[in-house]
């Protein structure tokens, strides 16, 4: 899934996990497995949604959408983020 | 007419909250995603209407994701309902508002509910219900469930909708835009329909469209079943390959993605709220709590905190049950009987020594068990369980589990019932399996009460540590178990992706906690009334019948009952273990029923020829001054405690307890059959009760979590390693104490 806007030059694209404490950024897509792909984007996680990360300590924290949602190391490195 | 309605809704947004304000039952409630994993129903009458009410386990949306998911939506598809009630999340509305869509595009009679209300306000989030609840097509009503407002106002329209089924009003179900591509794919899949009228009899054709593009996985297979289901499904896949070239992305995704930005629309429209995103207070509070350093330190230092409240703040109540049961309550009961003049008979035997020996025996512990559910409690409703599951994800992922299997093992030092039930949160089985293996390793509420006997008499002065230390070689056996398991070929592999919604701290309600322990109180007691009393008669029948020619019916000496002999039979398995006593074996096996059981068996089997008729008893009117100065002194004792979890010491004088007839008892057995090595054969023993069998229930639980084969594989497996633990302990044991 992608986001249709073409991304800007300046506008990096990184995997959630990369990402430090407090930075807000937009999700660009998710390349994980369909299944779960689909959960996540049924929880709220849709191309180009705003993301903010709480916290950092192995899992991470993002509030999405007024939720708070915990997620695993493994799946935040296939979320793609850019600022 | 009995009216069919069912509560459906994200996870954690209050539907058990509303359904025991509804029906006025006590379900489990607590602030974590995931609590309800099987449907509950219940009754309640309503302006003369009689309402059938289902709770079901929360859900992000009708594509089912996880078992408890599935239940959900099963139960909404499938079975004949007057009405669905969908329960949002007032100050989390977007995200609630994706399984609203879906279920109005589903066409069902629906009521919507708005509810934590004070924490939308709190949030200063305004909702214009009433345009919402025209784009919705539903009737909404507002509530604060927590506090009961607005439930008066629900139930009238849960009458009023549920009637209007009834009276065949129909529903048009919502038809959102899924943008040009998809719809035309749709259009083209609805026309298709027309020649599997089998299948659109059962579905309405844009919904089936809809959702077959979504790759709903169960109404793939439920369709496959229909006649020219595969057909249907071999067309949907061709419409769905040519849609995924045309949108350039996977369509399921398309669809929930379009769903999203119409939902977006409309909550600009309904919803008014300050712009700036601020951190909220639990995002503050998650800052320190769930940081990198001070997470796991502030986790551990909350888990010392709950266990020094269950074992010392609780230690003066449970004296004072003990005082009273032994003192008062036999007095009143023997005087009774002599009053009937059945003293000195049998009748006195079965009420001494059968009943008040085991049930009293048990309830002694109530308060221990008090304060570990209320501790257990409090950390379930004020959020923290979930971001303890956050905390240890890290570390559950080093032993091959994560985060989410954390939730049932915590779960499970309150009961291993419950615990088994949670692990139903998790998506994937073979996690699912393995979580349930080592629940059981938890140690119990119901073991407690062996290990504060046992600690007692053997370790009076190392008590805390010997009690914490068992724990620890339960945790610590899961954790071996989990790396090995991970290793053998089913269980290979890594765990599933770890994903779960952290709901905002919450103080807990003082009512809430209150119920909530009350509750497994409750069955705590019932299993008292009825599975203890019951194994209280039947131990003290069969201790009653003489063996070997000594004796008479109710008169005879313990070992040379039938009791002793049975027990008997089992002792020598035991005797490597240090405890081959048929006292010890009788102990364990009904702890087999219930961990409940060991004390109450053994203070029957230890009990020493009391010669309570010879004594005079104190007036009654001192016996009840009696009960209430304990009473006093108990709650004297606690408050001085409490700073004990803190390290300061506030009691005065070390009074040492007078060592009671079954502390000896107990103490002089042990050591005759360990040769001498008492301590040592006690400790083995507190070692096979912590990883043995917990109860009859949880292999009952097992079953129908884990399938039979895995309960056998449980149950044997905890059997063996029960017997090897204890066997290195005690014989370990010797070999470094060099006897
Ligand atoms: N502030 C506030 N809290 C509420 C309200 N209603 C329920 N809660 C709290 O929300 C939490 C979740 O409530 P539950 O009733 O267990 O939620 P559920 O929807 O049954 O959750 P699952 O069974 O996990 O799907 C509990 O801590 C409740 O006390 C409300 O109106 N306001
Ligand atoms: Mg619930």
């Amino acid at each position: 899934m992608t986001f249709s806007p073409l991304p800007a030059a300046n506008k990096r694209i990184l995997p959630l996990s990369m990402v430090s404490i407090g930075q807000k950024v937009r999700l660009q897509q998710i390349t994980g497995g369909k299944r779960l792909t689909h959960h996540l984007v049924e929880m709220g996680l849709t191309p180009g949604v705003e993301l903010t990360v709480i916290q950092k300590s192995g899992p991470l924290l993002i509030a999405v959408r007024d939720s708070r949602i915990a997620i695993g190391r493994g799946i935040a490195c296939k979320m793609q983020v850019c600022r | 007419m009995l009216l069919h309605i069912a509560l459906m809704g994200n996870p954690n947004t209050g539907k058990t909250t509303i359904f025991n304000a509804l029906t006025g039952m006590n379900q489990h409630v607590g602030n974590w995603p995931g609590k309800t994993v099987e449907k509950k129903e219940g009754v309640f009458t309503h302006n003369g209407r009689k309402i059938r009410l289902v709770d079901l386990p929360g859900t992000y949306s009708l594509s089912a994701f996880s078992p408890e998911e599935a239940i959900a939506r099963n139960y909404l598809l499938d079975s004949d309902l007057e009405a669905v009630v969908v329960v949002l999340d007032a100050a989390n509305l977007e995200r609630n508002l994706f399984l609203a869509a879906q279920v109005q595009e589903l066409g069902v009679p629906t009521l919507f509910v708005l509810n934590m209300m004070d924490a939308a306000a709190e949030r200063e989030i305004k909702i214009d219900t009433a345009v919402l609840s025209r784009h919705l097509n539903a009737p909404i009503v507002t509530t604060i469930a927590r506090k009961g407002e607005g439930i008066d106002a629900l139930k009238t329209a849960v009458v009023t909708i549920a009637a209007k089924k009834s009276a065949e009003q129909s529903i048009l179900p919502l038809e959102l835009n899924y943008g040009s591509e998809i719809e035309n794919g749709i259009d083209e899949l609805c026309t298709q329909m027309d020649r599997f009228p089998a299948i659109l009899e059962r579905y309405p054709a844009r919904w089936l469209a809809v959702n077959l593009l979504e790759q709903d996985e169960m109404l793939q297979q439920q369709v496959l079943k229909m006649e020219g289901g595969s057909a249907l499904l071999t067309i949907v896949q061709l419409t769905d390959n040519r849609l995924q070239t045309a949108v350039g992305e996977d369509v399921e995704i398309a669809i929930a993605d379009n769903r999203y930005k119409w939902i977006h629309k409309l909550v600009e429209e309904t919803v008014d709220r300050p712009q700036i995103d601020m951190l909220t207070r639990s995002d503050k509070i998650d800052r320190i709590v769930t940081n990198r350093w001070a997470g796991i330190p502030i986790f551990m230092l909350l888990m010392w905190a709950v266990f020094k409240l269950t074992a010392d703040v609780s230690a003066p109540y449970l004296d004072w049950i003990g005082g009273v049961l032994a003192g008062p309550v036999t007095h009143w009961i023997i005087s009774l009987l002599t009053a009937v003049g059945a003293d000195g008979t049998w009748i006195e035997s079965l009420f001494v020594d059968g009943i008040i020996a085991g049930v009293g025996g048990v309830l002694v512990f109530v308060p221990v068990l008090v304060f570990l559910y209320l501790a257990l409690a409090i950390l379930e409703n004020s959020g923290y369980m979930a971001r303890a599951a956050f905390v240890m994800d890290s570390a559950m992922h080093r032993i091959g589990l994560h985060g989410k299997s954390f939730l049932p093992l915590l779960v499970g030092f309150g009961c291993t019932v419950p615990a088994i039930y949670a692990t139903r949160t998790l998506e994937n089985e073979k996690d699912r399996i393995l979580t349930g293996l080592l629940v059981p390793f938890m140690s119990c509420g119901a073991r407690l009460p062996v290990y504060v006997l046992f600690a007692a008499i053997f370790f009076p002065d190392q008590g805390g540590a010997v009690v914490f230390g068992l724990y620890l070689l339960g945790i610590l056996t899961a954790v071996l178990l989990a790396l090995l398991l991970r290793k053998t070929s089913y269980f290979a592999g890594e765990a599933n992706a770890f994903v779960m919604e952290l709901p905002p701290y919450r103080m807990p309600a003082i009512k809430g906690l209150w119920l909530h322990t009350w509750v497994r109180i409750r069955s705590f007691l019932e299993s008292a009334w009825t599975i203890i009393l019951a194994s209280s008669i039947v131990i003290w029948l069969l201790a009653s019948v003489p063996m070997g020619g000594k004796g008479t019916f109710a008169d005879v000496a313990m070992e040379d009952s039938a009791f002793a002999a049975v027990s008997g039979v089992i002792a020598p398995a035991f005797e490597p273990l240090g405890f081959g006593s048929w006292q010890a074996s009788s102990a364990l096996v009904s702890g087999f029923i219930a961990k409940e059981v060991v004390v109450s068996t053994m203070a029957q089997v230890y009990n020493v020829e009391g010669d309570a008729e010879a004594a005079e008893f104190p007036p009654f009117i001192e016996d009840v001054t009696f009960i209430f100065s304990s009473f006093a002194e108990a709650t004297v004792d606690t408050a001085r405690a409490i700073p004990l979890i803190v390290g300061i010491d506030l009691s005065s004088e070390d009074d040492e307890p007078e060592p009671t007839d079954l502390i000896l008892a107990v103490r002089q057995n042990f050591e005759e059959t360990s040769g001498g090595r008492g301590s040592l054969a006690a400790l083995a023993f507190m070692v096979f009760v912590l990883i043995y069998t917990p109860c009859m229930v949880a292999i009952a639980a097992e079953k129908h979590e884990l399938g039979v084969r895995w309960m056998w594989v449980s149950v044997i497996g905890q059997l063996l390693l029960a017997w090897v633990f204890a066997f290195i302990v005690f014989q370990g044991g010797k070999v470094l104490i060099g006897f």
